[in-house]
């Protein structure tokens, strides 16, 4: 099992070299006479303006807090898809109690409009707040 | 023998009444329209109540084993179900009338408060360290967010961060220890972990992992040096919370506490015994000193609140204290007298929160100078007040008095003097300071002399809380005969 | 090999977590913060706990850190009004006292066997699967009981006014 893992080991280390070495070719070849200009940000070929950190909407935290709750659920169910054919009926109801408990925290999200994404900026134009 | 999963549901009742609660919260919640109608409390209460019923009823003999090995259905854990149900309930009545929770969107409020008593419920019969540590999070997580139920208060803001930031890290303590007895033993069954232990071996590890496992438990106690959140937590919360975190978690504590002590330490016969597994330091006097400095921690730095919720803040640290001393020799007598303590504590605690909360609706203060003259303006509320103030200073015939009694007498019968001279002088220490509320209650004079109307309502839950606080002090026989019952019961 | 790989990963999560708590700007924090996960994956696959190694890089170096992100993105602190954390007596007394413990762990690990977890393949998806389905299914059901109680207080804590 954990050969397969080397696997994995390969791929992080060459994409480690990879980036390593383009890095440091570049490096290596460019000519150097750095200007205000070439320093800017590119921004499609305007003249940037304003910093790049701009402040999220609360939005993207309330999904990211929800997106974790059930990105736990899905984890909590792939071994129950991996033993499901031994177990039978009886991981069938154990998996659908499960899922029925964290339902109705799904109906609950969506009661209180958290997923409408496009109503909520509407409503809320300036993207400063939850409802 | 543990009963297998589906064997087991059917002795599983109050906790699945308590979570289909939960789910038709939910559900009445997204269908209904109003958000602050009080379905959602009703609803709790039968909930509750029906749960508190099944538990009654359960067949608690034999003991057995559910789940795999779990969860332990025993004397012990119907004791504290029935006893952590009766404060929810309690508590329930006491939001229901608070004006500082109406107005706010109910639903959730009982979503979080049962949630709660599901892991006290669970939290009190685990054994099962994987089991123990879910209910603990799960007792934890849904009072951080009661705490800060008042979103628009910064206290309870803040009260919420702390109560987040000190909870975790004494849970990422304590599993640390989990996780050290789980390498010792190769086992996650706490019956075989002192099984295992009680050859003797290992024993330094042991007690790193005792310790850290101790954090954890003293944090849900609020035992000194692991109260700081205390203070902070129960001042900013909505007071109905902070009479339920007092009262519902700490038990819970006290349960999760006795149980894993008592099964992986006492000896494996179920015969109990101070401490008898090896170990390089002295346990009894470790407790000891944890005990003494918690009482006194709490009952020094209450002398100068002005605030009362804080003030029985800082008490129910105290009284965390005195019950520790029932832990300390970890005997059969000193249990029953803990479990004797924490229902003489549910009515008394309780009792003083509500009157708290009562005088808060009418004067939106909780400063102790606002009491000035409560005797002539609400001379039912201060009289109740008075009476569990009295009660919870442990002085003769009030309850407290019986309760200390008996969690003095274990203490001296195993010849641990001092620690009774201690608790001792604390209480002399805790009279000054409850009594100073009865003086300015009674005798100073109020700056407004209206009345403050109390309603019928909250008149006869106050009744119902203040009559047994003062039964108690003269016929406890059937409870201390319940609480022998449920101590000889704690056999997994 | 696998002491080898143990020192590697073991390292690189060390360090990790020493720049996770001595960066300035909190971003660079939580991208440390996942070289760090990466690295205790990687110590997990070394101890066979293949389940547990997925759902940490799932859970949370892909979950947990994006919301750390959101979350410095949403205060969003100019740097120049990032706060400067002082060195002080308590904070050396602190890591004094966690390297304490840990010295006390080392030794006590070298001092005493710990017979737990021995089976070799008690980490496979499959070992867990059953036994979560199985021994544990209490604690799993429970688990959702949780994580209902959590997506609702997301939600009411994400919200101005209940």
């Amino acid at each position: 099992m954990l050969t397969e893992f080397a696997t994995v080991l390969v791929f992080i280390v060459l994409g480690a070299v990879t980036v390593a070495l383009m890095l440091g070719v570049s490096r290596l070849l460019q000519p150097r006479d750095q200007t205000a200009v070439k320093l800017s940000t590119y921004e499609c070929g305007e003249v940037p303006f304003g910093s790049s950190w701009v402040q999220f909407n609360i939005r993207f935290y309330v999904i990211a807090l929800i997106f974790i709750v059930f990105d736990v659920e899905v984890a909590l169910l792939y071994p129950w898809a991996v033993i499901f054919q031994r177990l039978g009926l009886l991981a069938f109801v154990e998996a659908l109690v499960f899922i029925v408990i964290l339902m109705a925290g799904l109906a609950y999200v969506w009661k209180e409009g958290d997923l409408d994404w496009v109503r909520a900026m509407q409503e809320n134009p300036a993207g400063k707040g939850g409802k | 023998m543990p009963l297998g999963n589906l064997a087991s549901v059917s002795r599983f009742l109050p906790e699945l009444a308590v979570t289909a609660t939960i789910l038709l919260l939910v559900a009445v919640h997204v269908v209904g329209k109003n958000r602050q109608s009080s379905a959602s409390a009703l609803l709790s209460l039968a909930g509750v109540g029906a749960a508190l019923l099944l538990t009654a009823l359960q067949p608690s003999m034999p003991a057995v084993s559910l789940f795999e090995g779990m969860v332990a259905l025993d004397g012990f854990a119907v004791f504290f179900k029935a006893l952590t149900a009766l404060a929810t309930i309690v508590v329930i009545f006491m939001s229901m009338d608070s004006a500082e929770l109406s107005g706010k969107s109910q639903a959730e409020y009982y979503v979080f408060l049962l949630s709660v008593l599901l892991g006290m419920f669970l939290l009190s019969s685990a054994t099962d360290l994987v089991m123990l540590y879910l209910s603990l999070e799960l007792v934890s997580i849904p009072s951080y967010l009661l705490a800060g139920y008042l979103k628009g208060r910064k206290s309870s803001n803040e009260a919420s961060m702390k109560y987040v930031v000190y909870g975790a890290t004494a849970s990422g303590v304590m599993i640390y220890g989990f996780s050290l007895l789980y390498g010792l033993t190769g086992t996650t069954q706490i019956a075989e972990i002192g099984r295992a232990l009680a050859t003797g071996k290992a024993a330094l590890p042991l007690f790193l992992a005792a310790v850290m496992v101790a954090v954890g438990f003293g944090y849900k106690i609020a035992a000194v040096p692991f109260h700081m959140w205390s203070p902070d937590v129960y001042e900013g919360a909505p007071t109905p919370v902070t009479a339920f975190l007092s009262v519902g978690p700490k038990a819970a504590g006290f349960a999760v506490l006795v149980r894993f002590f008592y099964t992986v330490f006492a000896s494996p016969d179920g015969a109990g015994g101070p401490w008898t597994l090896s170990s390089p330091v002295d346990w009894t006097l470790l407790f000891a000193v944890l005990s003494a400095a918690t009482m006194t921690v709490g009952n020094l730095v209450a002398v100068n609140q002005k605030n009362v919720k804080r003030l029985l803040a800082y008490s129910s640290i105290a009284h965390a204290g005195y019950m520790l001393m029932g832990f300390v020799l970890l005997t059969p007598a000193g249990i029953q007298a803990i479990l004797f303590y924490l229902v003489v504590y549910l009515f008394m605690n309780l009792g003083a929160f509500y009157v708290v909360i009562l005088v808060a609706n009418g004067t939106r203060s909780e400063d102790i100078s606002d009491y000035a003259g409560l005797g002539s303006r609400a001379p039912f509320a201060a009289v109740s007040l008075a009476i569990f103030l009295f009660a919870l200073t442990g002085i003769p015939p009030f309850s407290g008095f019986i309760g200390k009694v008996y969690l003095f007498a274990e203490v001296i019968n195993r010849g641990v003097y001092w620690l009774a001279v201690v608790a001792a002088l604390n209480s002399v220490v805790s009279l000054y300071y409850y009594a100073r509320i009865v003086k300015v209650m009674f005798l100073e004079e109020p700056a407004e002399k209206a009345e403050l109307a109390v309603p019928a309502f909250p008149r006869a839950l106050l009744c119902l809380l203040a009559v047994p606080t003062l039964l108690l002090g003269v016929y406890w026989e059937p409870v201390i005969r319940v609480a022998a019952n449920s101590v000889r019961l704690l056999a997994f | 090999m696998e002491p080898i790989l143990f020192i590697l990963f073991g390292a690189i999560a060390v360090a990790g977590s020493i720049m996770v708590v001595t960066r300035k700007h909190p971003m660079a924090s939580a991208l440390y913060l996942i070289l760090t996960l990466f690295a205790v994956a990687a110590l997990f696959v070394l101890r066979q706990a293949h389940f547990l190694a997925a759902i940490q890089v799932i859970v949370y170096a892909g979950a947990v850190v994006v919301l750390f992100i959101f979350v410095i993105m949403l205060i969003n602190v100019p740097e120049n009004k990032l706060p400067v954390e002082r060195l002080t007596a308590l904070r050396f007394l602190g890591v004094a006292a966690a390297g304490l413990l840990i010295l006390e762990g080392a030794v006590l690990a070298r001092k005493t066997t710990m017979p737990g977890g021995t089976a070799a393949d008690s980490g496979s998806v499959q070992a867990v699967g059953r036994a979560l389905f199985t021994d544990y299914l209490l604690a799993f059901e429970i688990t959702s009981v949780l994580l209902l109680a959590a997506v609702i207080g997301a939600i009411a804590l994400a919200k101005k006014k209940i």
